[in-house]
């Protein structure tokens, strides 16, 4: 799934690289953000922001994992991809070990690059999708969310009503309400939506 | 049968009879020699068979058959026979000379063979060869001494002389002859001894401590008078001069000096009136210590040397890693732009295309301009150490400085202290590390500010080293950035290789100097660079 919301955020000190990657991402149909340091990075940062970065490990000031950790202290999710120029075991343990998603080594070509922000969006999407539907789930009232939780252990309108001690047709209202709110068009969708937001709050 | 069919005839032939023409000729070389060397050294004999306290001649089979191979050995034992024929008129018959020709010869012949078992190399150069060849030679010679002796009263030969005398004088004889010359030898068969001798020969000191040599050696015959063994001691002052300043080569050479001037001497008083076998015990022992202690001050040269090497090849890994960092910078560059201009043909865009082949040119320019970069690093990398004034320094700051700040409003004030002494360095190297304190200075000033100021200043440090501060009135190097300051890749310029701190350190410290960055408010790097040492 091409996300054309999601930006390419390129923090490289060397400003040929940073030139030549953003006209390669934009020609693949990438948005793509240019930072020449750490700092200016951290300084311009969105809690909005999604999308992928590319960081060079070595930068003047503070590193590509060193902006990785404050970001992430910062509550960011960002998937991080770590370029470096002198690939060695060491640089490339401490990528992983800050949990980067990918590590490219200088010079690079293009299907690695494009491999490593595909597999950075991909995640990126699943993260999105999951906060998504969290803050939809978030919108539902104490009693429709527990509708939803018996409608997914795959009861029927008339069961659910027993348990709850409200009438079927109360429940039925509750359904429709709840598969407006989390844009869901069928019962086999709304079970699918209440496995994945994992277990409920009554449980 | 083909295979096995003879070489032809005139093949078979040579390869038959020249071997035989090259074992004569060299035959007819060292019998000449030999005998020679028999002749010269003949003195103070004793008993009916003439035991010499010197026999140098026993070096000369012994060198022969070391270089040559135990080939030599028949040739050897002949030209014994004959030299106690001519030298000393066969006082025992032909049928004894024979015989103790066949042990003197078979005697050397077995400490060649054993010192060419134990030695890899023939040059004495490590502490182990020279043990193994020192205790090869007086170990052998004893027991070759005690069958001649123990062969010459079997044949009532040995006349009132007691056995234990007889065997003490050969002993000391032959290991003196062989302690003494055949180092002189081997050197001289050895390219990298025979260079070290002529640059040695070079020396003007060398010429200095020869005389002081000859003239020690005339004080302790001539001049104070008396028995010269009391005063031999004397000479062991100037074999450490020459073993401490010029080595193993110094010491081979000042020991047959110092043999050579006592034989004058014994010919000079008479060998009679002299105590010629203690004399030539003297010269064994002055001989072993000038021997070891030249091997081991070229020991200890060579470790400083190595030392030196390590430390050179340090720096250029260094600046090798940092210059493939830099140089992965355009070709990813170069790289990306070449994808893009692929995009846009699949596109059917040309427009683009001009300005993105510009680009890679530019690129490639750059990855150029770095391969340079290593080039001459390497070409300036075989460390030379020489003297250079700081006179001499200060220009090059001076020029350096002018090329870097170019055009742009940064004053260059140089300052050095009076009197301070040479330096000893690697001209080519510091002046790499000083473009790189400058540079870096420069570049931390900023261009707006009215009043910017480089200053190179030098002064003395310690007793053995001179100190040079590079600073500028920038802000300095951040707090931050303080840690990793010396570290490869790590720049704080947009342009910057971060390597330039990194090299310069570690070219300082291949000179045994150091390069600091101390706590100021402003930018201030300090060089301390090693002088000359005063001797």
């Amino acid at each position: 799934m091409r996300a054309r919301e999601l930006t390419v955020f390129v923090v490289d000190d060397d400003a040929s690289v940073r030139d030549s990657l953003a006209l390669m991402l934009s020609l693949s149909g990438y948005r793509s953000a240019l930072f020449a340091d750490a700092e200016a990075f951290l300084a311009a940062w969105q809690r909005e922001w999604a999308g992928c970065v590319l960081a060079d490990l070595r930068l003047p000031g503070k590193s590509g994992i060193e902006l990785q950790a404050e970001l992430r202290a910062k509550g960011s999710r960002l998937p991080f991809v770590i370029i470096t120029a002198h690939g060695d075991v060491a640089t490339a343990r401490a990528a992983f070990q800050a949990e980067a998603v990918d590590f490219l080594e200088k010079p690079f070509d293009h299907a690695q690059v494009r491999a490593a922000i595909e597999n950075a969006f991909s995640r990126e999407n699943l993260r999105l999708r999951r906060s998504a539907e969290a803050a939809r789930l978030e919108s539902l009232t104490a009693r429709e969310r527990e509708v939803l939780e018996h409608a997914a252990q795959g009861l029927h309108a008339k069961e659910i009503a027993a348990r709850l001690g409200i009438s079927p047709r109360t429940v039925e209202v509750h359904k429709t309400r709840i598969m407006e709110k989390l844009g869901v068009r069928n019962v086999a969708e709304l079970v699918r939506f209440a496995l994945a937001a994992g277990p409920g709050s009554s449980r | 049968m083909r295979r096995h069919a003879p070489p032809s005839r005139k093949s078979a032939y040579a390869f038959s009879l020249m071997p035989v023409l090259r074992y004569l000729r060299d035959a007819a070389v060292f019998a000449p020699c030999y005998i020679a060397l028999d002749w010269a050294s003949y003195i103070d004999p004793v008993g009916p068979f003439n035991i010499t306290p010197w026999n140098p001649q026993a070096a000369l089979a012994l060198a022969w058959m070391l270089l040559g191979g135990l080939q030599h050995v028949p040739a050897v034992m002949a030209t014994i026979f004959l030299a106690d024929l001519v030298v000393r008129g066969a006082p025992g018959g032909w049928a004894i000379t024979a015989l103790t020709a066949t042990v003197l010869g078979g005697g050397y012949a077995w400490i060649a063979w054993l010192l060419r078992s134990l030695l890899r190399d023939l040059g004495l150069r490590s502490l182990r060869e020279l043990t193994v060849f020192a205790g090869v030679v007086a170990g052998g010679t004893a027991i070759v001494g005690a069958a001649f002796v123990g062969l010459l009263r079997g044949a009532d030969l040995l006349g009132a002389t007691p056995i234990p005398a007889a065997v003490l004088r050969f002993w000391i004889g032959d290991a003196v002859g062989i302690l003494v010359t055949a180092p002189l030898l081997l050197a001289a068969a050895d390219a990298g001894r025979r260079a070290g001798l002529a640059a040695l020969a070079r020396r003007p000191e060398t010429l200095l401590q020869t005389a002081a040599l000859a003239f020690i050696v005339w004080l302790i015959f001539e001049g104070l008078g008396g028995d010269p063994a009391h005063h031999f001691y004397l000479l062991f002052v100037p074999l450490i001069w020459i073993a401490v300043r010029g080595g193993m080569n110094g010491a081979i050479v000042a020991t047959a000096l110092v043999q050579l001037g006592v034989v004058a001497g014994i010919h000079r008083s008479g060998a009679t009136a002299l105590p010629v076998l203690e004399l030539q015990a003297l010269v064994a022992a002055l001989t072993l210590t000038g021997l070891f202690l030249g091997l081991m001050v070229d020991e200890r040269e060579r470790a400083a040397a190595d030392l030196r090497e390590s430390l050179r090849l340090a720096a250029a890994g260094e600046m090798a890693g940092a210059i493939a960092h830099e140089v992965m910078q355009p070709l990813t560059a170069l790289g990306n732009y070449g994808r893009s201009a692929l995009l846009y043909l699949e596109r059917g865009e040309a427009a683009p295309l001009p300005g993105i082949v510009g680009k890679m040119l530019a690129e490639q320019e750059r990855a150029a301009e770095v391969v340079r970069r290593l080039r001459d690093f390497f070409r300036a990398g075989t460390t030379r150490l020489e003297p250079l004034t700081v006179e001499a320094l200060m220009a090059a700051a001076r020029r350096i400085g002018e090329q870097v700040i170019g055009e742009r409003r940064i004053a260059l004030a140089l300052r050095s202290e009076p009197g301070l002494p040479d330096l000893y360095v690697d001209r080519l190297q510091v002046e790499l590390v000083l473009r790189n304190l400058i540079a870096n200075a420069a570049e931390a000033l900023d261009p707006r500010a009215g009043d910017s100021r480089i200053e190179v200043a030098a002064a003395r440090n310690d007793a053995a080293s001179v100190r040079v501060v590079v600073a500028d009135n920038g802000p300095g190097v951040p707090q931050t950035a303080r840690g990793r300051l010396f570290e490869p890749f790590v720049s704080g310029k947009p342009t910057g290789m971060g390597l330039g701190l990194a090299v310069s350190r570690a070219i300082a410290e291949a000179h045994g100097g150091a390069l600091e960055a101390p706590s100021a408010g402003h930018g201030e790097f300090h060089l301390v660079l090693p002088c000359v040492h005063a001797s």
